[in-house]
């Protein structure tokens, strides 16, 4: 049988038509369906990022159960410092109120890394106004200490001028220095 | 170039945001303008013969519709192997964003290799209809479906198919020119990259596809036949020569004009572009892609296209100038996807890129992904006869 | 803008009924931040918590004072643990820089200062005239270059002003990472979807501060609603203080800002 002159002509026609209308179908049903409420993109991830789970609980649970700590921390000097900064995230520690894992806390060599990351006044670009910075191992021998000495063994991590204060206060000094 | 541009002392920091170390465009965003710009450059020279009636590309008209196909069905592979969920690559079409230069992508590429096909079926229908009427069995069904079920080949059927095929190139004159010119878009679109974001990119990006596309035809071309020791038409070559000739100083012209705006302006980030260009890109960018690529095309190009040349020296010329031409877009395109990530965006220093062997967008990668096209266009060949002096033994 | 606004309401109605009936997974825990002990992390940023989150209804501010960074990276820190980022990718980094009488700049980063400045720059040997430390993070655009790239309407800008990453839609091509240019995006290695800082929306829809704002030392990251006239932002930014914002000639709108930033910092 011989087909018209044109008929693959219509049917290319409709199969593109049939293509199209397939290729909309399509895409209406696997496009999500909040997607677009709030402009072009899927309004659900807006919830999905704020609904991740919050890892660093900031001081006031840590304090709930650390209460000497909680003590120190706050009178001291490092009130402004988060506990979870030096000690871990918080939702390392506690999970469903259940203690579930072991922050690690620094000694030795670690405390004076620590201390300095702030605290070193070769770091020049450290503001005077905001810290006060230290020369090591000048200090040291400034204060007249053992150069093995590590930053704890005069200053109280958590209030750092607690014992040099009591110290002051019991030799008849007053204020800093 | 002694004297340095102020803002050529930021670099003395040679200081790389964090995160600008990796380049995320790698080779296969190279790999990708360079297909594309292969089909569009194919589709001209077929465009030329179909559209403009320029006669004399007869013997090579068929050879590079079915050339730009075989490019064109390869053309996404390099994008999926880039993505980083290839499996999520439908949400380009599902839900393309109006904003974005490069969510058009799948709809272009469809429309653009739809197109191509129906062109290629349309212009093939009387071949294909012998082959219906030769074949048996899942062939005979293949072919049937090749011809849309109609072995109707009167008169008035062929004049229509005509007309359509001149309809049909005509739409893919501007198709293939947005496939191609959006890619430049995708880049020049970036106001962050300094190398990048300029209105000549689309516009170099285009020319250098036909120049890339044309010099591809005329090097597959002449080694085909040279290879099957069939004749080499010549008359033909001579007409590609002098359209590459034109496309390839538009081209060339327009990407030094870019590189000159930068050194004129002296923008805010000149220092990071003059940077580049003498130093990550010193020897791709001067050497390689202007110095001898460009330079030496020049020379070629001028003296076939102005000198009176014997046809063996004409070809031999003709097929090393097409060569070197390819190579030169091979490095715009490197210089301008990778150079232009060398740059960080801390406007004080350039990040290395160091091509993997066997990563998924690898040296391998690239290799299997240029090899494909060829392989396909052999497949190709069996379906649509290349020449159309081979069809008539057929 | 008129027209749009009764069916931004109407969702918003649907979706906070969807909330109270518990149709949306997590969602109680949004509206009251508690531990199953019942501690309540006392609220850091007012207004939010005792009432239904309203999207349209709140414009943050960042504030950066660089003359209070001390650059121990406290931030970085935080930032790390708090999102898990994976090595060598940064959401928020620290820089240190460094200006020498001839007007030269030295810029450096190492590991974007999450392990700390321990040692004064030893390659260069210059007389510092100033120096100091620029944390980076998201600048969250008003108009952010890489929302508009986005092919898939995978980054959006939210009502709210935060740039954000749908990860079930992204689908990695990495164009947003070129759009940014304050290169704060990178692909995850794992996920291979863009990941960026999203001011910790996360915990600012709980009613607490980014993690990294929380955890500095010296007060140089202050974030908080300027629509709400008691916030610290707000008084920060009504007051004469100069403030910047990163590479204003890009036309992002960052809705970051910078105090004390010198002209060398990019």
């Amino acid at each position: 049988m011989q087909s018209s002159y044109y008929s693959h002509v219509i049917r290319i026609v409709l199969g593109i038509v049939a293509l199209a209308v397939l290729g909309f179908i399509g895409k209406t049903v696997l496009t999500p369906k909040s997607f677009g409420t709030y402009g072009y993109y899927r309004a659900d991830a807006i919830e999905e990022e704020a609904n991740i789970e919050i890892r660093h609980w900031t001081n006031a649970p840590c304090f709930s159960c650390h209460a000497y700590e909680a003590n120190l921390h706050l009178n001291g000097t490092h009130k402004t410092i988060s506990c979870e900064f030096c000690h871990g995230p918080y939702a390392d520690h506690v999970t469903n109120s259940k203690k579930t894992g072991i922050l690690p806390v620094k000694k030795g060599e670690d405390i004076k890394i620590l201390c300095l990351r702030c605290h070193n006044k070769s770091i020049q670009a450290r503001p005077e106004a905001v810290i006060k910075t230290v020369t090591m191992p000048e200090h040291l021998k400034d204060q007249k200490v053992k150069l093995t000495h590590t930053c704890n063994q005069c200053h109280h991590v958590h209030a750092p001028l607690k014992y040099i204060n009591r110290a002051k206060q019991i030799i008849g000094m007053q204020g800093e220095n | 170039m002694n004297e340095l541009h102020e803002g050529a002392r930021f670099l003395i920091a040679n200081y790389i945001f964090p995160n600008d170390l990796h380049v995320h465009w790698s080779m296969m965003i190279v790999l990708y303008p360079y297909l594309s710009g292969l089909v569009d450059g194919a589709f001209i020279v077929a465009a030329l013969y179909y559209v403009f009636g320029i006669k004399s590309l007869k013997p090579i008209a068929r050879f590079s519709l079915v050339f730009a196909l075989a490019f064109m069905f390869c053309i996404a592979l390099p994008l999926l192997l880039h993505l980083g969920r290839p499996e999520r690559n439908i949400n380009m079409m599902l839900t393309p964003s109006p904003s974005s230069a490069m969510a058009g992508f799948g709809y272009i590429y469809s429309i653009a290799m739809g197109l191509l096909v129906l062109i290629i079926l349309f212009i093939y229908r009387p071949t294909l209809v012998g082959m219906v009427k030769k074949s048996k069995g899942y062939m005979r069904l293949f072919y049937r479906a090749l011809t849309f079920d109609s072995t109707n080949l009167s008169p008035e059927a062929l004049e229509l198919d005509r007309k359509i095929i001149k309809f049909l190139v005509a739409i893919g004159i501007p198709v293939a020119t947005v496939l191609h010119g959006y890619v430049g878009f995708i880049f020049g679109g970036v106001k962050a990259n300094p190398t990048w974001s300029s209105p000549l990119m689309p516009v170099i990006f285009l020319f250098s596809a036909c120049v890339s596309g044309i010099a591809g035809i005329v090097l597959a071309y002449i080694a085909i036949r040279t290879y099957r020791r069939s004749a080499i038409d010549v008359n033909c070559l001579k007409i590609l020569i002098h359209t590459l000739s034109g496309f390839f100083i538009l081209a060339f012209c327009f990407e030094m004009l870019e590189v000159f705006s930068h050194h004129y302006l002296k923008s805010g980030f000149h220092h990071m572009v003059e940077g580049l260009l003498n130093g990550p890109l010193y020897y791709s960018f001067w050497e390689w892609q202007v110095g001898f690529c460009s330079i030496t095309s020049l020379f070629l190009l001028g003296w076939l296209t102005l000198f009176k040349t014997k046809d063996q020296v004409y070809i031999i010329l003709s097929g090393v100038v097409s060569f070197l031409l390819l190579l030169q877009v091979l490095f715009m395109r490197w210089n301008v996807v990778i150079g232009g990530q060398l740059m960080s965006k801390s406007a004080r220093g350039y990040t290395v890129f160091h091509p993997e062997w066997f990563d998924k967008e690898g040296i391998i990668a690239v290799i299997v992904v240029m090899a494909i096209p060829f392989f396909l266009l052999f497949v190709l060949s069996k379906i649509f006869p290349l020449w159309v002096e081979e069809e008539k033994q057929v | 803008m008129d027209n749009a606004k009764p069916t931004i309401d109407k969702e918003r109605r649907v979706f906070i009924k969807k909330v109270l009936e518990g149709t949306i997974a997590g969602s109680l825990l949004l509206v009251l931040p508690m531990n199953a002990g019942g501690e309540k992390i006392p609220e850091q940023l007012a207004g939010i918590r005792d009432k239904e989150y309203d999207l349209t209804d709140h414009d943050f501010a960042f504030i950066v004072d660089i003359t209070r960074c001390i650059g121990c990276g406290s931030c970085c820190v935080a930032d790390k643990k708090e999102f898990a980022v994976p090595d060598g990718h940064y959401r928020t980094w620290v820089e240190r820089y460094l200006k020498d009488f001839d007007g030269n700049v030295y810029v450096d980063s190492p590991n974007g200062g999450l392990d700390g400045y321990h040692n004064p720059r030893t390659d260069i040997d210059v007389n510092v005239r100033d120096t100091f430390f620029v944390p980076k993070l998201c600048n969250m655009c008003k108009e952010p270059p890489c929302v508009q790239v986005c092919p898939v309407g995978a980054t959006f800008l939210t009502p709210d002003g935060f740039v954000l990453v749908d990860h079930k839609r992204c689908v990695g091509c990495a164009y947003c990472i070129q759009a940014c240019p304050y290169s704060v995006r990178f692909l995850h290695p794992v996920t291979k979807t863009a990941q960026k800082c999203t001011w910790c929306y996360h915990r600012v829809r709980k009613g607490l501060l980014p993690a990294c704002v929380n955890v500095c030392p010296t007060g140089a990251r202050k974030f908080g609603d300027l629509k709400d006239k008691t916030s610290e932002v707000y008084k920060i930014l009504q007051g004469p203080g100069v403030f910047s914002v990163l590479k204003s000639d890009m036309g992002t709108w960052p809705a970051l800002y910078y105090k004390g930033a010198r002209r060398e910092v990019v």
